[in-house]
């Protein structure tokens, strides 16, 4: 590890990383400021721009702003009791009822300083954790790779929405999605329809401006468009928070923190899981419980830390394995395949010091947005009130130009539009989009894999149990799917109940 | 400029009118039943159409086709199971059907930004310069919003230009 | 108002005229389209002849580009392009003697739409063996295949250039019966296949099994060339070449669309010997990449895209089926 430390900060340390880290976690703020703008839109927005980086700068601007979407969530939760990402729903419970009090600024502060503290933490499990990972991960043979990308593909229960079974048949079809193509085995071609643009398969990119960027332009129709104001003058409290306060937010900012990174290991549990958790333990803890929805401290920085210590431990398995914890990272995995930085321990070894100066620089990724959010937060309020009479065809250009950019040619804008449309209609089902996302993701691993594995053992399937580790991983992919079914179960019988 | 405002007016007023006839007509879709269906026959095709799509060679182990097949399965599986829940719901418990309600001025309105969307294509890919797309496609949007403030196209105008320039001479995207 | 939305319109013409003005220098940039994988070794050779084509020339810049893909991104390149745009693209054996053949429907192309511009370096695949079956060398692969009942070989790709290598290896000395080609998406895991046990040999470019080599996981048996290896780590590894059995290098060349002007195809030549006769790039290549500088002529093109034709023709059974 310490051989790559040092030319890793060569790297890192240059004007233009510095440059992409503020710029990202300028946009991931505004963005994730904005209720209805995503951190996962803004990410697919901005990636066709790092197509012409290098890994390092490119990187650094996407993690800009998926840790910057981490904290800008809160800054609307607390002004105007609309949570700007759906994490920082846990955030609102206590971030505006302590604004009203009059203590906005506070709350902000609260929910800033908790961010990065639960960003740097991450960052630091990632820097210390992943090579170890990385290690285990270098011993998993094809079957037991096969058997990380089933447990993998558990992450669809957790992002299916109301439907357990709608969220199996979207991954289906994202699965099949990522059939298309040249056959990885045998390099026939399959499903291409005779289009011969079709034969390097769908771009995961392309596919995803249309399901989750247009679509969400299509769904203006379902609103007016009304300015949004995020009243900055609120802001007039001196924002001070005293020496008590500090010492009641520390013990739930720490543990917030290690929740935060034991989600975010987890493929499939993100930030709205960590920041409820959490914010359920820091009220079980606390010696203040009646405060609690009423303007605690303790409550915004719980649900904030955790949902910031989600991301350095999100990359986690992505970086080891290639398993995306949630839909932003796995957008990411296609910034790193681009500069041809493949999952595993290879990473950590012959290209180390990318890895290493990807992983420092998320530390400093946190600490810019410590910086920005203490000088810019007006400034994001501002931006905010952009009208959508505005922001929406600037979003639909950005979508075009993204998808011709890829590949420099118009059949992959036709691509994104007919991907909008299917979303819309999937839309109408009430069919989530996230499991197919997941599936074009996951999809080639999980095949070759499979295949290839029955290929080695001459089609004997014994061999996705002839490891110890095939069989912790089957061990934990049915724990997993028991524990999301129990909690599925449980939310609809509170949803009877209700 | 006033020759320009009244031919918004009048065609904001009829847009009004349409809108409220539009508006009133609501249709409640059996989602589940209609899900279920519909990836039941998406399955049914993908699984018919296999053979001519993914060619394979006798003597693979494990052919092109194992994986794809093992997941219309699968969809098929889950459909049938989406369809017969619903069904179980309806005919044995007697609950009502599982619906969502359509409003059809929302749908005209999503197709009317779908009408942009793709005369935006259209016109990028035919004259090949996505600027004249880029303009087309503000124009669009703003009289969709029924934007009457001059300030906001000159400001969307201006956005559709940069966003050009930023890709074609920052990012060497030809287009 | 309208005055200044009228003043503000033409400012921001005369601006994009401006900058749609600015191509009448006599420099041009040549963008160089490698369809692999941005990591792969064409693609960073591409790269570092970019980044040196400034010391070479004023007229002609290099713009290296990788967009993975192989065959529909050459169709796409061959569509796109006319005679004399200032596009070149990068193609081997690997699309015009075996694609050619498995999957003539896949291109949409053929040699006669570029014109040859040279070849950059010729790489020597070498066979390497799980440590465990400690084959050092030809007489131990013999040896081994002896009392074999399957041969199983991880390849980057199904029908790659590796995979037709093995074939060629194996079925020549009698055992292509035995053999299990695993194809994998990567040289790198495809290295560490075979440094875990999962298949017995690996055939990858002499860099991409270098770090495996090193860490023990590998021995090496071969290298598929003429001779056996002189330089570098490999130094010493037996050539099936002397044994008679068959072998080609990877070359890819660079292409211009046919129809360019002679001069300028041969001013592109010119600058890409240039810059491979500078000691900087043929060090580079040699003890980073493990490559050889191979400048070619259009006859040396044709019979290389002949031999591997004649290869991929002999052990086609052996691969497909």
């Amino acid at each position: 590890m310490l051989e790559f430390i040092g030319p890793a900060l060569e790297h890192l340390f240059t004007l233009e990383n510095f440059l992409w880290m503020n710029l990202g976690v300028f946009i991931g703020s505004v963005f994730a400021a904005v209720p209805g703008l995503t951190v996962i839109l803004c990410v697919i927005l901005f990636l066709p721009f790092t197509y012409k980086m290098t890994a390092i700068p490119g990187m650094m601007f996407l993690l800009g702003i998926y840790c910057a979407g981490g904290y800008g969530g809160s800054v609307s939760a607390i002004l105007i009791n609309t949570p700007g990402t759906p994490h920082a729903a846990a955030t609102m419970m206590d971030g505006h009822p302590l604004s009203q009090k009059g203590r906005t600024k506070a709350a902000l502060k609260i929910a800033l300083y908790a961010s990065t503290f639960g960003g740097v933490f991450s960052a630091l499990m990632l820097l210390f954790l992943g090579p170890q990972v990385a290690e285990v991960a270098a011993q998993l043979g094809t079957a037991e790779y096969f058997m990380v990308c089933l447990f993998g593909l558990t992450i669809i229960a957790g992002v299916s929405g109301k439907s357990m079974i709608k969220g199996i048949i979207a991954a289906c079809v994202g699965l099949l999605i990522s059939c298309i193509g040249a056959d990885p085995m045998t390099s026939y071609d399959r499903f291409t329809l005779g289009i011969p643009r079709l034969y390097l398969g769908l771009d995961l990119a392309i596919c995803l401006i249309g399901l989750f960027a247009l679509v969400e332009i299509l769904a203006k129709a379902e609103k007016k468009p009304g300015p949004l104001i995020l009243d900055a003058e609120k802001m007039h409290d001196n924002g001070k928070i005293s020496k008590e306060e500090y010492k009641r937010l520390l013990r739930p900012t720490l543990l917030s923190s290690i929740i935060g990174v034991m989600v975010g290991i987890i493929p499939g549990t993100g930030a709205s899981e960590a920041s409820w958790f959490s914010y359920d333990r820091a009220k079980a803890m606390s010696k203040h419980k009646e405060e609690f929805g009423h303007g605690s401290v303790e409550g915004i920085a719980a649900a904030e830390a955790a949902n910031n210590a989600v991301t350095g431990a999100t990359l986690i398995p992505l970086l080891t394995m290639g398993i995306p914890g949630d839909g932003t990272v796995a957008i990411m995995l296609s910034a790193l395949m681009i500069n041809g930085l493949n999952p595993g321990l290879s990473l950590f070894t012959t290209q180390g010091d990318i890895m290493y100066a990807i992983m420092i620089g998320l530390i400093f990724v946190n600490l810019f947005m410590l910086l920005q959010g203490s000088f810019l937060t007006k400034l994001f309020a501002k931006v905010v009130s952009i009208p959508q009479e505005i922001l929406t065809p600037i979003i639909v250009l950005f979508c075009f130009a993204g998808a011709y950019s890829v590949n420099k040619n118009y059949f992959d804008v036709g691509v994104a539009l007919i991907f909008a449309i299917i979303a819309w209609l999937l839309r109408k089902l009430e069919m989530p989009a996230v499991p197919i996302l997941l599936g074009m993701v996951l999809g080639n691993m999980t095949e070759t894999n499979f295949r290839r594995a029955l290929l080695i053992s001459n089609g004997n399937p014994a061999i996705f149990v002839s490891s110890i580790y095939c069989i912790i991983f089957i061990v934990l992919t049915v724990l997993a799917v028991a524990t999301l079914i129990r909690s599925k179960m449980k939310e609809a019988k509170a949803g009877i109940k209700k | 400029m006033k020759e320009k405002e009244s031919w918004m007016d009048r065609l904001d007023k009829k847009r009004d009118e349409i809108d409220e006839k539009l508006a009133k007509k609501e249709i409640n879709l059996p989602i589940e039943f209609i899900a279920g269906i519909v990836f039941l026959v998406l399955g049914l095709v993908v699984l018919l159409i296999m053979p001519s799509q993914v060619p394979v060679s006798d003597t693979d182990v494990v052919n092109g086709r194992v994986f794809p097949k093992l997941l219309m399965v699968v969809m098929m599986i889950f459909s049938g199971v989406l369809l017969l829940k619903e069904l179980y719901n309806v005919y044995v418990k007697k609950r009502p059907w599982t619906t969502k309600t359509v409003n059809l001025l929302i749908e005209v309105k999503a197709l009317e930004i779908l009408a942009i969307l793709l005369l935006t294509y259209v016109i990028c890919r035919v004259t090949d310069l996505f600027v004249i797309g880029a303009i087309f496609c503000c124009l669009g949007f703003l009289v969709y919003f029924r934007c009457r403030k001059k300030s906001y196209y000159v400001i969307t105008l201006t956005a559709a230009v940069l966003i050009w320039v930023a890709f074609r001479f920052g990012l060497n995207v030809s287009f | 108002m309208k005055k200044r939305i009228l003043s503000a319109v033409l400012t921001l013409t005369m601006a994009v005229g401006l900058l749609t003005g600015c191509g009448g220098s006599k420099t041009a940039s040549w963008t160089v389209t490698c369809p692999w994988a941005p990591s792969g070794v064409a693609a960073m050779v591409s790269q570092k002849a970019a980044s040196m084509s400034t010391n070479y020339s004023e007229n002609i810049i290099l713009v290296a580009d990788a967009i993975k893909g192989d065959a529909a991104t050459v169709n796409t390149w061959v569509a796109d392009t006319k005679a004399d745009d200032t596009e070149l693209v990068f193609a081997g054996e690997g699309l015009f003697s075996i694609t050619s053949i498995l999957d003539p429907a896949k291109l949409q192309f053929t040699y006669d739409d570029f014109v040859f511009v040279e070849n950059l370096y010729s790489s020597v695949f070498v066979m390497s063996a799980d440590a465990s079956l400690n084959i050092n060398g030809m007489s131990d692969l013999e040896a081994y295949l002896a009392s074999a009942d399957e041969i199983s070989v991880a390849a980057n790709g199904a029908t790659s250039s590796e995979a037709f290598l093995a074939a060629a290896l194996f079925g020549s000395m009698g055992y292509g019966e035995k053999l299990k080609i695993t194809p994998y998406s990567s040289a790198a895991e495809a290295a560490q296949a075979v440094a875990r046990g999962e298949t017995s040999f690996a055939v990858s470019h002499q860099s991409q099994i270098l770090e495996t080599y090193q860490q023990g996981g590998v021995t090496i048996v071969c290298a598929f060339d003429g001779d056996d290896i002189t330089d570098g780590e490999f130094s010493g590894v037996e050539g099936v070449g002397k044994y008679g059995y068959p072998y080609f290098r990877n070359r890819c060349f660079v292409l211009a669309r046919s129809g360019t002007k002679a001069e300028t195809v041969s001013e592109l030549k010119k600058l890409y010997d240039d810059i491979l006769a500078d000691g900087e790039m043929a060090s580079w290549l040699s003890d980073t990449m493990m490559l050889e500088v191979d400048t070619m002529s259009e006859q040396d093109v044709q019979d290389h895209i002949q031999n591997v034709q004649d290869i991929v023709n002999e052990y086609y059974d052996i691969v497909v089926n």
